[in-house]
């Protein structure tokens, strides 16, 4: 029963089927829009976009080829709010079915925008917003780059400022396209060509926009570009409010180009106040620490000890006087102790004394040292009066004791010789003449020959 | 630690000026120093001056040749 019942349909080979059913859901299907939450995303080789698209019960597959997401803005992740836009067919190859995504939106909000947040959050997270990486603009770049329509208004925006603030700047000027698609890489051109000619700093400027108009501005091509540039980088794309990739990568952000102008070099005018007035205060500051020190340099040279110096020497010799005042009468103390003590040990030693202990001692003692002790004094006596009996021989003999009667003796000054005769003096010689109580020491003026009898005769 | 002047970039000139003047504010300087000091801000000061002067005053446009060549020529704008 079942092979007639077969026999009677047609029979499918598995691709057959396949193909069937392919053909079919793309002639029926052939443009749909889908929404739902994106799961399993799946980027192969960064060509071919694989994901799920689900919602609260169901899910289905989506694929979505090169050609199709090249142009896509943002970026595809999981759990991103979508709606795609396709056809559905069939991977015949293992017979499941799928929508082949064409295009893809975000949902709540712009592609643009989102793209716009994607790369902000990415970029961020790289690092390329960090303060640390900024570099900062030279007070005067003596070449400034600046990149920019030159049919525009923004270029001579920019050119009226610099006037305003300092005439002598310098501007090397390359032309871009600030809009369409091309705008990006002429930027990206135009940094390196800018770099490779040399200059100080760089201004990206572009007027007001919306945002695709800024889009050029927000891509990672350019973000890439800016990080790496050798030169600061000053990015003033847009109004006021107009926030853009470029703004964030750059080393510093410009509201508008004007103020572009602003940041990229001083005020002349008021930096040459500035440097006027701290000149003026180093000038000031100089001379009146020259005036401190020569008034403090002053002040010492009046001081006592350099106008009248002998005035502190007075009050020394002042010291000096007391000093030996004091030593004169502690060496008379010890002088006089030494020789009361002197007194008392001579005393001591006294003659009578050794006798009165001896005469005890002869008392006590036995007959022999009696007899050798009265022997010896007998010795003793007898040496005595010899020596008594030749020290008044001397003393007889003794020239010294006719010069108390008058006479006086005549030496040479420099030696011990008598000048006996008149013969062995000469004038002008020096002498020493002794008397009885000292020596006059004199010169001899002349000398007369002459007989003694005569002399007496004429004082006669 | 000592740059020399002529390698300074304008804004280190400056702060090296207002370093010295703070320098020579303060009272324990000695005399010696101070003179140092004195003559080294009279030095950046004059090449802060010449560095504000010396700039050439030019508005050009940088092209890229066919061959890739970077060239330059004045470009005349209306002034404002």
């Amino acid at each position: 029963m079942q092979d007639i019942e077969v026999s009677k349909t047609k029979i499918y080979s598995v691709s057959e089927l396949n193909f069937n059913i392919r053909k079919n859901l793309e002639t029926n299907y052939f443009d749909v829009w889908v929404e739902g939450e994106v799961s399993n995303y799946y980027f192969h080789n960064r060509r071919n976009m694989y994901f799920d698209l689900k919602d609260e019960h169901s899910k289905i597959k989506i694929v979505m080829f090169y050609e199709n997401n090249k142009n896509l803005l943002f970026e595809i992740e999981d759990g991103l709010h979508v709606i795609v836009n396709g056809y559905v067919s069939v991977y015949e190859k293992r017979g499941e079915y799928q929508l082949v995504a064409v295009d893809a939106k975000p949902v709540g909000k712009g592609a643009l925008i989102l793209a716009f947040e994607q790369l902000k959050a990415k970029l961020e997270k790289k690092g390329y917003f960090d303060k640390t990486y900024k570099k900062s603009i030279p007070a005067i770049p003596q070449k400034i780059g600046v990149i920019t329509s030159i049919g525009g208004a923004v270029l001579k925006d920019i050119v009226s400022v610099l006037r305003k603030r300092f005439n002598n700047f310098h501007l090397v000027v390359r032309n871009v396209n600030v809009q369409g698609p091309t705008s990006s890489s002429e930027v990206c051109e135009a940094l390196d060509d800018l770099c490779e000619y040399g200059v100080n700093v760089i201004i990206i400027a572009r007027g007001g926009g919306s945002l695709e108009d800024l889009w050029a501005f927000n891509t990672e091509q350019l973000a890439d570009r800016i990080f790496k540039c050798p030169v600061p980088v000053i990015s003033a794309v847009g109004h006021e409010t107009d926030f853009t990739i470029s703004d964030f990568v750059a080393d510093s952000r410009a509201a508008t180009p004007s103020v572009a102008a602003e940041i990229v070099i001083i005020n002349k005018a008021e930096t040459l106040k500035n440097l006027k007035k701290i000149t003026k205060k180093l000038k000031d500051l100089s001379s009146n620490k020259i005036f401190q020190y020569r008034k403090e340099l002053n002040y010492l040279i009046n001081r006592r000890i350099f106008t009248k110096p002998e005035t502190i020497l007075l009050s020394f010799w002042q010291n000096l006087d007391e000093v030996h005042l004091k030593l004169g009468s502690i060496i008379q103390k010890v002088v006089e102790e030494r020789r009361r003590k002197l007194a008392e040990c001579t005393q001591l030693i006294n003659k009578r004394d050794i006798l009165k202990k001896l005469s005890i001692c002869k008392i006590t003692t036995e007959n022999d040292f009696l007899r050798i002790f009265s022997n010896f004094k007998n010795s003793l006596n007898l040496k005595e009066n010899k020596i008594r009996l030749i020290l008044k021989g001397l003393q007889d003999r003794n020239p010294i004791s006719i010069l108390g009667r008058g006479f006086a003796i005549v030496y040479k000054a420099d030696k011990d010789e008598t000048i006996k005769s008149i013969d062995k003096a000469k004038i002008g010689q020096n002498i020493r003449i002794m008397l009885k109580d000292g020596v006059l020491l004199s010169k001899i003026l002349n000398k007369y020959y002459r007989r003694m009898d005569i002399e007496y005769g004429n004082e006669n | 630690m000592e740059m020399k002047i002529e390698n300074m970039s304008f804004e280190e000139a400056v702060s090296k000026l207002e370093e010295i003047v703070k320098e020579l504010e303060n009272e324990n300087i000695s005399l010696e120093s101070s003179m140092e000091k004195f003559e080294l801000g009279v030095k950046l000061s004059s090449s802060c001056l010449k560095k504000l002067k010396e700039a050439e005053k030019k508005i050009e446009e940088l092209t890229k040749s066919k061959d890739g060549k970077l060239i330059t020529k004045e470009l005349h704008l209306e002034e404002k």
